[in-house]
């Protein structure tokens, strides 16, 4: 058994490392420098978590009835809507829908011609991995740059730790969903496979992770964000790539593991953000982050409009001030 | 966030369909907004899409505009016993009703509304309130609201005064207008109460007592009339007042006409950026007007239709004629006592037929307003309105602010009656040259200043006592 498990957790340690340690990385270099467009009126509060876990919950579920062609066309107009809505403020819309056209496009090819083969495996990866790390680091920004604290993260992480366990251990849906996966276009994960060694980090662990680096460093900057980067990779890497040595429970056979990672996370997450509370005090606003020196500014051109104070002009005029007689 | 969508949605769905609006809704998108502002310290994108109505396509703004006025007037059809004799006597059809064809329906004037009220409140809506237009242009007339109308305008208004940065939660709103003005009054205190600021009514109290108030470093907006201005400009000079001594960020005036030397005295007084010459009238509630940076009157194109109608035709005005502007309160804005093509008399020139490029350049405008039809004068060969007159007489080197003056054309010549003191210092043949530098040919006759009042009334005269003392001067 250890001829397989080891090399295959030591495999899955610097995939889950490469993909998380990536993409809050990158989510952070995003959220310096690119201003998202956001709706007149609305800022995230905790009744949204509450929706979104239940988003959460539902959806995988509703993921393992669909039929395949379904369910990647679910999974094109995810990605479509989350690099669309991400990189509208960094390329102009021609060059962005080509771009988004290729990746999707070149990925849904290469699922359905080249996985015969290792190097076709390598190139699938390299693929999604790239559209997964792009797509989730978009949505990371959309959430926290419409408004979502770091405490709203840290309770996220926290609920879907339960759920993690919940549906990795009792109910093996986790299980059964990343099998569902396999194979097909747009596989929402992070992975690599080099040989018989095939691993992968889920789009779900990494929207966590990219929310709680860029959420802690809007809070309390660089210092939380060094201490969210630690967290991550410890437990939000290392831990659940290396605990198939110890815990056989999670895995299923010699090297197909499914490890509940936000089983691992979620406290610690949420352990931090109360000790940051209690250290640092308030978390800063999104005004007072983008007042302060934390923000790269136009480092990168941004071509589409950012949101700004209204012109002069729009402020004028109460409505109705009915003083005619 | 989720649920500011949905609510966006829902005020939407109640504006483009015209189904009554839920205030409540409204009151807890300006929670959002708050929140929204003390988060990001802005609004989003869009903003102007919230505020003013995603109508910037002219074609989409007048596909609404026309299933508003069908809803509108089969509503009164149904409801109004005015409307149901007025539509039928005049074969009026509202299912067929659209921009073009409307413009046929006779307007409905003042004497309407004052010699038959009971037939303009529709059936089945409960009255909660009254407001009495001032009458300061004739007998006043009564108006009734619902309690929906109560609820739903000052909530429309406070989302709206947030977005565009007209009213913040730090604010302290003081109200110099006449407190028997009850919607308007009723409209900024509750609207201060649903955004969290401060609001001071005083009423048209003597102007030392404004001042006095104005100077506790609490007021940050001011709400009155412009000749209700004009007293406190005068009085704060006269008390060496300056900038440094309000904490003031914006005025809004309306109801009369606003001359640009007395905005440009205001803004220097008080240091405010700007005084905005708002245009609302008790009649028409909630449809109102605003200025741009380019002086234009820029109407509500959500919640009702304004129309400007050639005073000698009747038909709609050309690009550069003069006429006034008609309005019709859409349902489900108004509710208890509609009206349809009202006409307010009040007087503007529609702009030349181009394309507009002031800061509110999407919503419609015309110029601002130049005064009562029913003033209007011709001497000279050409018209003489109001403002003509009050911005000539206002810029005269001895600041005779508020304008108080009486006119007739006495053979082809404007013969205007002016208090000694507009001409104190300044001399009678320096004045009249004053105004022919103004286009306006004018021979003046001089009466003592007792009698000024009694030369032109204005709103700063529906005077409130009170038992305050007056602060000693220089306090």
């Amino acid at each position: 058994m250890p001829n397989l498990l080891v090399p295959q957790t030591m495999f899955t340690l610097v995939c889950v490392l490469v993909g998380a340690i990536g993409t809050s990385a990158f989510a952070l270099f995003y959220f310096r420098r690119v201003r998202m467009e956001r709706p007149a009126i609305g800022t995230f509060n905790g009744r949204d978590i509450i929706v979104l876990f239940c988003f959460i919950v539902t959806l995988p579920i509703l993921y393992l009835f669909l039929p395949h062609w379904a369910l990647t066309s679910f999974l094109v107009l995810t990605f479509l809507a989350s690099l669309s809505i991400g990189y509208r403020p960094v390329l102009p819309g021609g060059q962005l829908w080509l771009l988004i056209g290729l990746a999707i496009g070149g990925n849904i090819w290469i699922a359905r011609t080249m996985l015969g083969t290792v190097a076709g495996w390598q190139a699938y990866w390299a693929l999604t991995s790239v559209i997964v790390l792009l797509g989730a680091s978009a949505v990371a920004n959309l959430y926290v740059q419409g408004g979502m604290y770091l405490r709203h993260v840290a309770i996220f992480a926290f609920a879907l730790a339960f759920y993690d366990a919940m549906f990795s251990l009792v109910i093996p849906i986790t299980p059964l969903l990343a099998d569902a996966f396999i194979g097909y276009p747009l596989d929402p994960s992070i992975g690599m496979r080099i040989g018989i060694y095939n691993a992968n980090i889920g789009i779900g662990d990494l929207l966590v992770y990219g929310l709680f680096m860029i959420a802690a460093f809007k809070a309390y900057g660089r210092k939380a964000a060094r201490i969210a980067m630690g967290l991550i990779v410890v437990f939000g890497s290392a831990m659940p790539a290396l605990a198939p040595l110890l815990i056989s429970s999670v895995t299923r056979g010699d090297a197909n593991i499914a490890v509940p990672a936000q089983a691992c996370f979620g406290p610690v997450a949420l352990a931090a953000y109360l000790w940051m509370r209690r250290h640092w005090g308030p978390e800063r606003s999104m005004r007072e982050f983008l007042a302060s020196d934390d923000v790269v500014r136009s480092a990168v051109p941004v071509v589409a409009a950012t949101p700004s104070a209204p012109a002069q002009g729009r402020q004028r005029g109460r409505q109705p001030e009915p003083v005619r007689g | 966030m989720f649920e500011t969508g949905i609510r966006q949605f829902r005020m939407a769905m109640s504006m483009v369909w015209g189904r009554p609006v839920d205030p409540a809704n409204i009151g807890r998108l300006i929670q959002d907004a708050l929140a929204t502002l003390a988060e990001f310290g802005t609004p989003g994108v869009d903003v102007q899409a919230l505020t003013d109505g995603p109508f910037a396509d002219a074609n989409a703004r007048a596909e609404f505009q026309n299933r508003a006025l069908r809803r509108t007037a089969r509503r009164l059809a149904e409801l109004s016993p005015y409307y149901q004799g007025h539509f039928a006597a005049n074969e009026v059809q509202p299912a067929k009703l659209d921009l073009e064809s409307v413009s046929r329906v006779p307007v409905t004037v003042k004497a309407d509304l004052i010699g038959r009220p009971q037939d303009f409140r529709c059936a089945g809506v409960e009255p909660v309130l009254t407001t009495r237009t001032t009458g300061t242009t004739g007998r006043p007339a009564e108006v009734w609201l619902s309690r929906y109308e109560t609820e739903l305008w000052p909530s429309l208004a406070g989302l709206s005064g947030l977005l565009r940065d007209e009213i913040r939660p730090s604010d302290c709103l003081q109200v110099n207008i006449s407190s028997r003005a009850t919607a308007a009054v009723q409209q900024d205190v509750t609207l201060c109460r649903l955004v969290g600021a401060g609001c001071r009514v005083l009423g048209v109290v003597p102007p030392e007592e404004a001042l006095d108030s104005l100077l506790d470093g609490v007021p940050t907006l001011l709400s009155t009339y412009p000749s209700y201005l004009a007293q406190l400009v005068v009085a704060a000079r006269e008390r060496g007042l300056e900038p440094k001594d309000f904490r003031l960020r914006r005025i809004d005036v309306g109801g009369e006409v606003l001359s640009s030397a007395l905005a440009t005295a205001a803004r220097a007084t008080f240091g405010v950026p700007l005084v905005n010459d708002s245009f609302g009238m008790t009649e028409v509630l909630p449809v109102s007007g605003r200025s741009c940076d380019q002086g234009h009157l820029h109407h509500d194109v959500n919640m009702g239709l304004a129309e400007v109608v050639d005073i000698v035709t009747g038909e709609p005005a050309q690009p550069g004629a003069l006429g006034t502007v008609v309005i019709t309160p859409y349902y489900p804005y108004r509710e208890c006592m509609p009206v349809f093509r009202y006409d307010t008399r009040d007087m503007v020139r529609v702009l030349p037929d181009q394309p507009l490029d002031c800061d509110l350049a999407g919503v419609p405008a015309t110029t601002a307003i130049l005064g009562k039809a029913d003033h209007l004068l011709h001497a000279g060969g050409t018209e003489v309105t109001t403002r003509d007159l009050v911005e000539a007489y206002e810029a005269l080197p001895t600041r005779p602010w508020p304008a108080r003056f009486a006119v007739a054309v006495r053979d082809g010549r404007l013969a205007l009656t002016v208090p000694a003191a507009a001409l104190d210092g300044y001399g009678e043949a320096a004045a009249v040259g004053h105004f022919a530098d103004r286009g306006l040919d004018v021979a003046l006759s001089v009466v003592p200043d007792e009698l000024a009042i009694g030369l032109r009334p204005l709103r700063c005269d529906l005077r409130e006592t009170t038992f305050a003392v007056p602060a000693p001067a220089g306090a």
